[in-house]
């Protein structure tokens, strides 16, 4: 299907069925009833087919180009209907999945969670393997038929929600850095996981500290090879920079059009806000062009790889960017206020500071620019 | 729009025009040689494209030539030639540089050294909402003696009166309004020439410049300030690159400031990582980092253009969706 085509039928579908999707709470609600509505969203869209489309006939879709994900996400964001961020782990976690799991259990595990009845998580970060993340020490122990794994992650989002989790493992020698990686599809409910919430400053559990002690994984939830974990890692990345960005992208729109309403609804003409507004509006222009430009990349076969680093700094530039604009034209709702759309503003300001953090921070990305695309020779 | 024409063409044009444009000392015959090589055409043929080509490699190559006359009257529907020069708006901004008071016209804008060749000066008068378009003998027009920090490109400064029954009207197939945003894509694709060129200069000189016994690449600091440039001028470049396709005149608007703000950042940058040579005549780093002041006042400037944009947005009350997948 067109991509035209396809977005004329889903925004008819999105008009004709508004009402069922509109979030029940007023104003950003809670993390349960968020994710309570992010899955009667996703499940609508599925069962409408509109949530099909763009992934494979494997895992039950109904295929296409990746682009029509993109769309379908860009659509929901535009008009508020889903948190965005669980909607991430799914663009981030499946495409890698059905690469790289064994085809019988993609076509078993990923279909629930492309539906929204499942969540799942991603066990990446530890304590000590932040930005250096070769260096996690998590151990998977190999036996007959699967693996038992003890150690410590952190920053693991979802999981008070979730049934799996893509973890990353050491199964090589310590010391083996990023030779000696697996990556697991691992069940939540297993027994000797145990997690306590991380509050984040911004008033949310968005993440959690883990605690795997002897988690027996079955064989057949190798994802990928023994000790190509890396591999698994580096293919996720690139599908973090893409469809899921496209997504961000529109939700960071909706929040700028809404700053540019309310701005002038406080009768502020003043060159400074309107310096400020275009500051912010031009930097997100250059991102959604540069990521149009990686959809296209994506949906016509092409590997991506380490540019997308580019497409991380320039979301991150624009988010910073928007939400301090806020900050600085709403006159102090941020720091003063309470109402729904002053504590909207807020979280979306303090969240904000997350983004030259998390997916590797601003300056690992700048590290990955001069080494791989500058081609400046090894740092000293 | 005019179809795209084939890439091979492209590549063929492209060299010959870097070629001609690196031969050609002056304006006058870097202009005559463009011409030569087809410029016109490409630009009759497949305007977007053919401007962006020629611009790009102006911005590489440091030409003098004087294109951006051609590209103004082209979008206006004018005939091009060397015998027609355009006036220009006034620094940083991109509305018509003269109005009428009475009897007389008020002008304040700028020229570029095609004004020498030509006969025929084309000039835009405000009229509250756009501009209507007026053509004027160069006899008539008093052009500054200075010649500012930049003389190889030679813009100069046109401010004066001149009686309002000096100036024919001009019927333009045109608006006004498509004239600027070609003229912002077009220097937009020049900044960013001069940008990568920059950002290339800076790179070898700190892979080859050794302090502290290795070479200063290896330090972070150095590493992310080329990384920064080359991270804003993706950007501007992706969006510059999607004007050939949309000729949004607000997605027009976007790109020549992207594009100001990348090329200033990257002239910054570069010349810290040159360090000293980059501060000197000896060095040709300097002939690039002031076209770019130049190029970046022209229809609009990184500075002028976000509040100008900043004021449609309010007025609109909300932000357009540019950009489709």
């Amino acid at each position: 299907m067109d991509t035209a085509t396809f977005r004329r039928e889903l925004e008819a579908w999105l008009d004709a069925n508004a009402e069922e999707l509109a979030p029940p709470y007023e104003g950003a609600g809670s993390m349960d009833e968020q994710m309570a509505h992010y899955s009667r969203v996703k499940r609508a869209l599925y069962d409408a087919d509109f949530g099909r489309y763009g992934w494979p006939e494997s895992v039950n879709g109904l295929g296409g180009s990746p682009l029509l994900r993109a769309i379908v996400g860009e659509e929901i964001n535009l008009r508020g209907l889903a948190d965005p961020s669980p909607w991430t782990m799914i663009e981030v976690l499946a495409p890698t999945v059905i690469d790289f799991a064994r085809p019988e259990i993609a076509a078993r595990l990923v279909p629930p969670f492309i539906r929204g009845d499942e969540m799942w998580c991603q066990g990446f970060s530890e304590p000590d393997a932040g930005s250096d993340l070769a260096s996690l020490t998590c151990r998977a122990a190999k036996t007959e038929d699967g693996w038992v794994v003890s150690g410590q992650k952190i920053w693991t989002s979802f999981i008070q929600y979730a049934q799996r989790c893509v973890l990353l493992v050491r199964t090589g020698e310590p010391g083996s850095a990023h030779r000696g990686i697996t990556a697991l599809l691992v069940d939540v409910d297993s027994p000797g996981i145990t997690f306590s919430p991380i509050e984040t400053m911004h008033g949310r559990h968005d993440f959690a500290e883990v605690y795997y002690d002897e988690v027996f994984v079955p064989n057949e939830r190798l994802i990928g090879e023994e000790n190509g974990g890396w591999q698994v890692a580096m293919d996720i990345l690139p599908y973090e920079r893409s469809t899921t960005f496209w997504h961000r992208g529109a939700l960071l729109h909706r929040r700028f059009s809404d700053l540019v309403a309310e701005v002038a609804a406080l009768g502020d003409r003043s060159d400074t806000a309107a310096k400020a507004l275009g500051q912010a509006f031009q930097s997100l222009v250059a991102f959604r062009s540069r990521s149009r430009d990686t959809q296209h990349r994506l949906a016509g076969g092409q590997q991506l790889g380490v540019e997308t680093s580019i497409d991380k700094i320039l979301i991150t530039s624009a988010e910073l960017e928007l939400f301090e604009a806020a900050r600085d034209l709403l006159g102090g709702v941020v720091e003063f206020d309470d109402d729904l759309d002053a504590a909207m503003w807020r979280t979306d300001y303090l969240y904000s500071k997350a983004a030259p953090i998390y997916g590797g921070t601003a300056e690992i990305q700048r590290n990955i620019v001069a080494r791989r695309l500058l081609d400046l020779g090894p740092e000293s | 729009m005019s179809e795209l024409i084939e890439a091979d063409d492209l590549a063929l044009l492209t060299s010959g025009f870097e070629a001609a444009m690196a031969e050609a000392p002056g304006p006058g015959e870097a202009d005559q040689s463009l011409y030569d090589l087809g410029w016109a055409e490409l630009l009759d043929a497949a305007p977007a494209q053919g401007a962006a080509t020629a611009f790009s490699a102006l911005g590489r190559s440091n030409s003098a030539a004087s294109l951006l006359d051609d590209v103004v009257a082209n979008a206006l529907g004018i005939a091009v030639s060397l015998d027609t020069c355009v006036v220009f708006p006034s620094p940083h901004k991109a509305t018509a540089p003269a109005q009428r008071r009475g009897d007389t016209v008020v002008i304040e804008g700028l020229v570029s050294a095609r004004l020498e060749m030509a006969n025929t000066a084309v000039l835009a008068v405000g009229n509250g909402e756009g501009a209507v378009a007026t053509t004027v003998d160069t006899a008539l027009l008093h052009v500054s003696a200075a010649k500012g920090v930049d003389p190889g490109h030679a813009y100069r400064r046109l401010s004066m009166e001149i009686a309002a029954d000096a100036l024919t009207p001009l019927a333009t197939r045109g608006t006004w309004e498509a004239a600027v945003a070609a003229a912002q894509v077009a220097l937009a694709h020049q900044l960013m020439g001069g940008a990568r060129w920059m950002l290339a200069e800076a790179r070898q000189h700190a892979i080859d410049r050794v302090q502290f016994s290795r070479p200063v690449a290896s330090f972070q600091a150095i590493r992310h300030k080329l990384a920064e440039s080359l991270v804003q001028f993706e950007g501007a470049a992706s969006v510059a690159q999607g004007c050939l396709h949309d000729p949004d005149p607000l997605l027009a608007a976007l790109a020549k400031s992207l594009a100001g703000q990348a090329a200033l950042t990257t002239a910054t940058n570069a010349q810290q990582v040159l360090a000293g040579i980059g501060f000197t005549a000896e060095h040709q780093f300097h002939r690039w980092m002031k076209r770019t002041l130049v190029i970046d006042t022209l229809f609009g400037s990184a500075n002028s253009l976000p509040a100008e944009i900043g004021h449609n947005l309010l007025s609109e009350g909300s932000a357009p969706r540019l950009i489709q997948l």
